[in-house]
């Protein structure tokens, strides 16, 4: 599966080398309302590109860090977070994570740690935040202290969608540090799955060759 | 000529949605059956539901009814068209917050999404509103204190 990592014909991910070019994903279960803050934060410039073949949805931004201009991805799910896993393609290259899980749902809650395991997989080292959303709906939760973030050591926000609480703030922030961490990125594991996808072109001249080999590999590899 | 939406139901035969009104200026309360046409079990609940939204003839009286509950209507409608029962239908759209939607189809998660928007339209603040601030922030970290009982069992890497 890895060695797909890379291979959306729509989507050349070689452009997030270039210096301009930033990619931001958002994870978390159905109906936390992932879209719903996507499109609170961009409003009149909300243009979805929606990729159904990979349950992808894309949105475009153009932002300006300190005096550079920056065009960022962000790569939105559409349904994909029903396999209870994303594929590699999906992490790929990515500079940042928005987490999102619903204050009203517990189980939105504890399953941040399954989405935060496959992140880190992938990408060890980027920034991510947690954020807290619909907090509308009993702003009373806003007073209890959810620790996941504080344990993970990453950035928690209490957000709404609805009336737009601290939506801006938190897209802006994770928009910065995304860029810092283009700038002096300590992952390596770009390097690896280059690695993994040359790997994978050798085993494909080879038909008997089984894709299940590759995933034996990446444990080691880390 | 304006209209205050009081209630808003459907009619299994024929199909048609039921809208019970006020009119503002003579305080009259008035019954409007809206028949369904062109709807059938096979068909797209949320464009019949933009459709009859945006009808010429009944605009102005639906316009204090959500797109999403008449969406909701229409597919009480298709259940039925389909066979299914009213308690079915109704049974489809309960939240139930410790289900996991992560496993549900296009349609049934569908029919949550639908029962959440009423909450998120009733709460939102849209970009005409006078009071909208586009960057809006608000410092919840002093009150924070009370530890989250979500948290408590610790054996899941929390």
């Amino acid at each position: 599966m890895a060695g797909d990592a890379g291979s959306i014909p729509e989507l050349d991910q070689k452009k997030y080398d270039s210096g301009e070019q930033v990619k931001i994903i958002c994870l978390g279960d159905s109906a936390v309302g992932k879209s719903k803050l996507m499109e609170r934060f961009l409003m009149d410039e909300y243009r979805p590109q929606q990729l159904s073949t990979y349950a992808l949805t894309l949105y475009k931004h153009t932002a300006t860090v300190g005096n550079k201009t920056v065009a960022i991805d962000f790569w939105d799910t559409a349904g994909q977070e029903r396999f209870q896993s994303m594929h590699p393609s999906y992490y790929h290259k990515a500079h940042a994570c928005i987490m999102v899980f619903d204050v009203q749902r517990k189980i939105t809650y504890k399953n941040l740690a399954n989405w935060y395991k496959e992140l880190r997989e992938f990408r060890p080292e980027i920034p991510c935040c947690v954020v807290a959303n619909k907090i509308d709906a009993d702003l009373k939760v806003t007073q209890r202290s959810f620790n996941f973030g504080k344990k993970q050591g990453i950035p928690f926000y209490f957000v709404s969608a609805a009336d737009g609480t601290n939506v801006v703030k938190m897209f802006r922030e994770m928009i910065t540090r995304a860029v810092e961490y283009k700038q002096n990125p300590s992952d390596f594991m770009d390097e690896v799955l280059q690695e993994l996808e040359n790997f994978d072109l050798e085993e494909k001249e080879d038909p008997e060759a089984d894709e299940v080999g590759l995933k034996t590999e990446s444990p080691e590899l880390e | 000529m304006s209209f205050e939406a009081k209630r808003c139901g459907v009619q299994f035969s024929p199909p048609s949605i039921v809208l019970i009104y006020q009119q503002k200026e003579t305080k009259d309360v008035r019954k409007r059956i809206i028949p369904v046409r062109n709807f059938s079990k096979y068909s797209d609940c949320s464009m019949a539901a933009e459709g009859l939204k945006n009808h010429p003839r009944h605009k102005d009286y639906l316009e204090g009814v959500s797109q999403s509950q008449l969406e909701k209507l229409h597919i009480i409608l298709r259940d039925h068209m389909q066979g299914l029962s009213l308690e079915h239908s109704l049974a489809s759209f309960r939240l139930d917050p410790d289900e996991d939607l992560n496993q549900l189809d296009d349609d049934k998660l569908a029919r949550k999404k639908g029962k959440m928007d009423e909450l998120f339209e009733k709460n939102r603040k849209h970009k005409d509103d006078p009071d909208f601030v586009y960057d809006l922030e608000m410092d919840f970290t002093k009150t924070t204190q009370e530890k989250c009982s979500w948290d408590e069992e610790s054996d899941d890497g929390f």
